[in-house]
């Protein structure tokens, strides 16, 4: 150990870097690192992309850009995509209201329209979770809870597959609309229409209350009553694959759930289904559920949000002053969306398993447009760079710009390719999708379906890099879990 | 340690050898340390030192070694190990995993007793007793077998209550019930058989007088389907177990639970633990069996198999059948309209792998009662361990064990690509996270006879003894904890020691989870008051220890 702190006195170390907050392995390897510029240097030195020409700044990134500022980008991307997020969610209850007060076709379609809007930004907030932030672990008292405890309100905004049987009637699909345990269903027709013996509802009123009360209702998690996808069901509805007159219900057709809208009509000509006429109540309570979970939507946004708030925030806080600690987070939220949430659960269950249950938006059939903004969200944390939803763009220091900085000038590039080659694969996706060959088609050609296969393997790709990248910085995400063996 | 630590040092390594070229010389210095003059200790089963009664091993909060959790909320039982976490592929596989163990499968029924794993270990906890006898059991099941352990005709070795009507979107549960000789026929699919459990109060005292009640089950079936069941009929009520730190149990190496074999109590401490020796259906051996309330089955995946089989109706490579037996013509009518029918199974190897991997790696519950930073655990913990061990509980509750290589799945190599299959020479890579810990589960795997006796009879509601018809109950009184059950080795006495690990979040992570087989206990301390046979001396003990002792050995349990 004592040759290598000589080799770095020698070669010097940026003044502007901090090491307080480095763990020993990091503190550590980033010596080390710093080493490897005498072998392989990007500046000025013979195996750089600029060779023995180079001179530090030539190679377009500035030399200046620090690890502190990366990681203060990526905290002010976080802000604006959740700030987006809950601007979007804002405009769409304001749009449900409309709808809900006038059922007509058109505020029905405004409203879907609406939902499809709102979940544009939020894709591209995932890449937040994963990593101990307030989405994953915000407790209700404000303060965030231990690494993986999932005391966060991710389940109550984004929680899927839904068992949404808790939530209003279902029709005869695939079995799947029910809760984990029979023991934990509420009754016939959901919160909406269930009835106790007597005749009255079992839920007798539909309130922000009611709704959060029954989330996981017996611990079950596939109760889930509010969210996006919450909100998703009710104006979809189950996609039922009717549309192409099939007799087998199992062969997914091109069309998403197809709830009428009448099902929210309240002067005399409520339905529970085409043709299947109820009491206006029915639809009254379906209406008040609907803004209900906007509404509770909303507030759970507002929470991270501002956690998120640049200088004031109380995450954004404590995360620009994270050190390494915060880089590996970025880092691992990059990862473990890229591999375990999308490419592994969000995609290839729903291959393996061949359901549309597993299908992450299933009543809309906007699976394509997770999978692409999920991935996006991966490609902005690298780029810094985000796109809000006014047009307006955020620009910063990348962790491209750092791993040059540091001399990791291939990397920086190869992960940079990779990134690209996942999101022109999402895009083939994307595209079959809105020309009329949804994500729930596609896959029931299953692994082996080529555009499919495309975009799990450049994310296998982009993972292995992203691997690379946290060696090659030295921070290893290790460390974000050290401080939970505290007392216990 | 895990693959990105390992890469780490890997590159340290280099990195440091990189060095020497870029600036001075080489000058590590090796000191080679002097071994100590070793003693002898009398080694425990492990080959390590025996726990001292006095003094908490350092390691003991980690009851999973590497692979345990530090949450303690509702989600304890549910939650990765960080050598999980930390490797993006594997974070992968149980994320999967997970989906799958949360989803019901497409092809579930045609009878089944739940639609998904997690509808039994509700919060991939223990499962609860139905509150009302009229109630049906959704998430425990009961077992079949003759006075000579053979399966029944007709029903197998389970009953399952509920056809697949009952799982179908739109339907209530009860659209699955059984009805008295309604499949019969043949035609009409109706659930197996309606159990119930009723409970009657048994009261007593310790010796210095403070009362307990401890709640006696009867067992009984109402309203059964396909006819009678055979003579000689005996049930067994099991509620689903935790599910987490099985990866663990799996991977002790059998000749060390095996050296806690003493069938003759040779040591006279009224204690004869034995194996439970079954068929690893890959291998073909006879191993010692671990999981299941009889130790029925030798490593979590056929575990699993088995679950997906007899609970949920769902075929797998392992266990290729639907859950009919020839003679449910209407079962075996629904099962071909399945999906999947014939030689494909409902359940594919990768998904299989999937979720075996997922219930390996799921994370054991670090212990409360511990503060990290001062080493100093709680008094009553501390002195609760003492009274444990002096009681010598740990005679079954075995506190320590090693794991040795945890092997990779038998069903071959997971990608997310799909499962490559092992071969003679390459087979999957071990799982890191659960070998070579150590871990503190408290059992022994072993069967023990914990006494007791039962007798079924014919009754109607009212009590009245009858022989037959819709209104003819099956009814089993036992004393004590036997089920009469034969299962394999185990007899009817018999039982598997469970592990006692993460026993105090058991009500934590679902409220309205109870202890012992069939959830009988309603908490730990009636738990412990239901021992007998082999653990009638440690009852005992307990029961004549002072108030503030028994507390104290409580609190010790709840810490767990």
């Amino acid at each position: 150990m004592r040759t290598i702190i000589i080799c770095n006195l020698l070669l010097g170390i940026k003044e502007d870097m901090k090491f307080s907050s480095f763990s020993k392995i990091s503190a550590a390897l980033l010596v080390a690192l710093s080493l490897t510029a005498c072998v392989e240097d990007g500046d000025d030195g013979t195996s750089g992309v600029a060779g023995a020409e180079g001179i530090a700044g030539k190679s377009g990134v500035s030399t200046f850009v620090t690890r502190d500022d990366v990681i203060t980008t990526n905290a002010n991307i976080a802000y604006a995509a959740y700030a987006d997020s809950l601007i979007s969610a804002t405009t769409l209850k304001t749009v449900l209201e409309t709808f809900v007060a006038d059922p007509s076709k058109v505020n029905f379609a405004l409203a879907k329209q609406a939902w499809l809007d709102s979940r544009e930004p939020y894709g591209q907030t995932e890449v937040y979770r994963f990593r101990q932030g307030p989405i994953d672990e915000l407790k209700a008292d404000g303060t965030l809870g231990k690494d993986d405890a999932g005391e966060g309100p991710e389940g109550l905004i984004n929680a899927w597959p839904l068992g949404e049987a808790i939530i209003d009637y279902v029709e005869a699909v695939d079995g799947l609309s029910g809760p984990e345990s029979p023991a934990n269903a509420v009754g016939m027709g959901g919160i909406i229409a269930a009835k106790k013996d007597d005749g009255t509802f079992k839920y007798a009123t539909i309130d922000a209350t009611t709704l959060s009360n029954l989330f996981e209702h017996g611990e079950d998690g596939r109760n889930v009553t509010t969210g996006y996808h919450a909100i998703e069901f009710l104006l979809w509805g189950q996609d039922l694959n009717k549309e192409a007159a099939q007799s087998d219900s199992k062969v997914h057709d091109n069309t998403p759930g197809q709830r009428p809208f009448s099902d929210f009509n309240t002067s005399g000509a409520c339905t529970s289904g085409l043709g299947n006429v109820m009491a206006d109540e029915i639809c009254t309570r379906r209406g008040q559920y609907l803004v209900t979970t906007a509404e509770l939507l909303i507030k759970e946004l507002t929470r991270v949000t501002e956690q998120w708030e640049p200088v004031s925030g109380a995450h954004y806080k404590t995360f620009v002053a994270g050190g390494d600690v915060s880089l590996a987070k970025i880092l691992e939220g990059m990862g473990r969306l890229s591999f375990g949430e999308l490419a592994g659960e969000r995609i290839n269950v729903a291959l393996i398993e061949n359901s549309q249950e597993d299908e992450h938006s299933c009543f809309s059939d906007n699976t394509h447009r997770d999978i692409f903004l999920n991935a996006k969200g991966v490609q902005n944390s690298f780029n810094a760079k985000y796109v809000r939803i006014d047009g307006e763009v955020i620009e910063g220091a990348s962790i491209y710009d750092l791993l040059v900085v540091e001399g990791q000038h291939e990397l920086a590039n190869k992960l940079r390719g990779a990134l690209e080659a996942t999101m022109s694969a999402a895009a083939v996706i994307d595209t079959k999708a809105k020309t009329g060959t949804p994500f729930d088609v596609l896959m029931q050609e299953g692994i082996a379906q080529p555009n499919i296969k495309a975009v799990i393997d450049a994310l296998v790709a982009q993972t292995d890099d992203i691997e690379a990248v946290i060696i090659a910085l030295g921070v290893t995400t290790n460390d974000l879990r050290d401080d939970t063996e505290q007392t216990i | 340690m895990h693959k990105s630590a390992v890469v780490i040092f890997l590159s340290l390594f280099l990195l440091s050898s990189v060095l020497s070229g870029c600036g001075g010389s080489d000058a590590v210095e090796t000191v080679t340390p002097t071994p100590p003059t070793p003693k002898e200790p009398v080694l425990d089963h492990s080959g390590l030192t025996p726990l001292n009664i006095d003094v908490i091993d350092k390691s003991e909060y980690l009851s999973g070694g590497e692979a345990t959790t530090f949450v303690s909320n509702e989600n304890a039982f549910s939650r990765k190990p960080a050598a999980i976490i930390g490797d993006f592929q594997l974070d992968g596989f149980f994320t999967q995993g997970d989906h799958l163990f949360r989803t019901p499968d497409d092809d579930i029924g045609p009878i089944l007793s739940t639609g998904s794993c997690q509808g039994c270990h509700l919060n991939d906890g223990r499962g609860v007793v139905p509150g009302t006898p009229t109630t049906p059991m959704s998430s425990m099941l009961v077992k079949l077998a003759n006075g000579k352990g053979e399966a029944d005709p007709i029903y197998g070795d389970q009953i399952q209550p509920f056809s697949i009507h009952g799982f179908i979107d739109g339907n209530a549960l009860s659209a699955g019930f059984s009805k008295h000789d309604g499949s019969v026929s043949g035609v009409q699919l109706y659930g197996e058989a309606f159990p119930f459990i009723v409970f009657e109060t048994i009261t007593g005292s310790y010796p210095d007088g403070s009362a307990y009640a401890l709640r006696n089950p009867v067992y009984k079936v109402r309203d059964l389907s396909y006819g009678a069941f055979m003579e000689d009929i005996r049930f067994s009520a099991r509620v689903a177990p935790q599910a987490f730190g099985v990866g663990l149990l799996d991977a002790i190496p059998q000749e060390n639970l095996l050296a806690l074999v003493d069938e003759e109590d040779s040591n006279s401490d009224g204690i004869s633990g034995r194996a439970s020796m079954v068929t690893n259906v890959f291998t073909g051996e006879k191993v010692i069996g671990r999981f299941a309330y009889k130790a029925q089955n030798p490593t979590v995946l056929q575990q699993v198999a088995g679950a997906y089989n007899g609970d949920m109706g769902v075929s797998t490579s392992i266990i290729a059948s639907e859950p009919c037996l020839e003679t449910q013509l209407a079962c075996l009518l629904a099962a071909e309209q399945e999906n999947k029918t014939g030689d494909e199974v409902d359940l594919g190897d990768h998904s299989l792998a999937l979720v075996e991997f997922y219930n390996r790696v799921l994370a054991v519950p670090a212990r409360r009662g511990y503060d990290k930073n001062s080493d100093i655990w709680t008094e009553e913990v501390t002195a609760g361990r003492k009274l444990f061990l002096q009681a010598n509980c740990s005679g079954c509750h075995t506190p320590r064990h090693v794991t040795g290589d945890a092997k990779g799945s038998e069903l071959g190599e997971l990608s997310l690509g799909g499962l490559t299959a092992n071969t003679d020479s390459q087979h999957a890579q071990s799982i890191a996270v659960l070998s070579n810990q150590t871990i503190y589960p408290y059992t022994d795997l072993l069967l023990h006879d914990m006494g007791g006796s039962c007798a079924v009879t014919r009754e109607t509601t009212a009590g009245l003894s009858c022989s037959t018809g819709a209104e003819c109950l099956y009814v089993q009184r036992c004393d004590g904890l036997a089920d009469g059950l034969i299962q394999g080795d185990a007899s009817g006495t018999e039982w598997k020691t469970p592990a006692l690990w993460g026993l105090g979040l058991v009500q934590t992570v679902n409220k309205g989870a109870s202890f012992l087989h069939d959830g009988r206990a309603r908490t730990i301390e009636e738990a412990v008051l239901w021992h007998d046979g082999e653990a009638k001396n440690s009852k005992e003990t307990f029961m004549n220890y002072s108030k503030a002792e028994r507390e104290q050995l409580l609190a010790f349990l709840q810490s767990l």
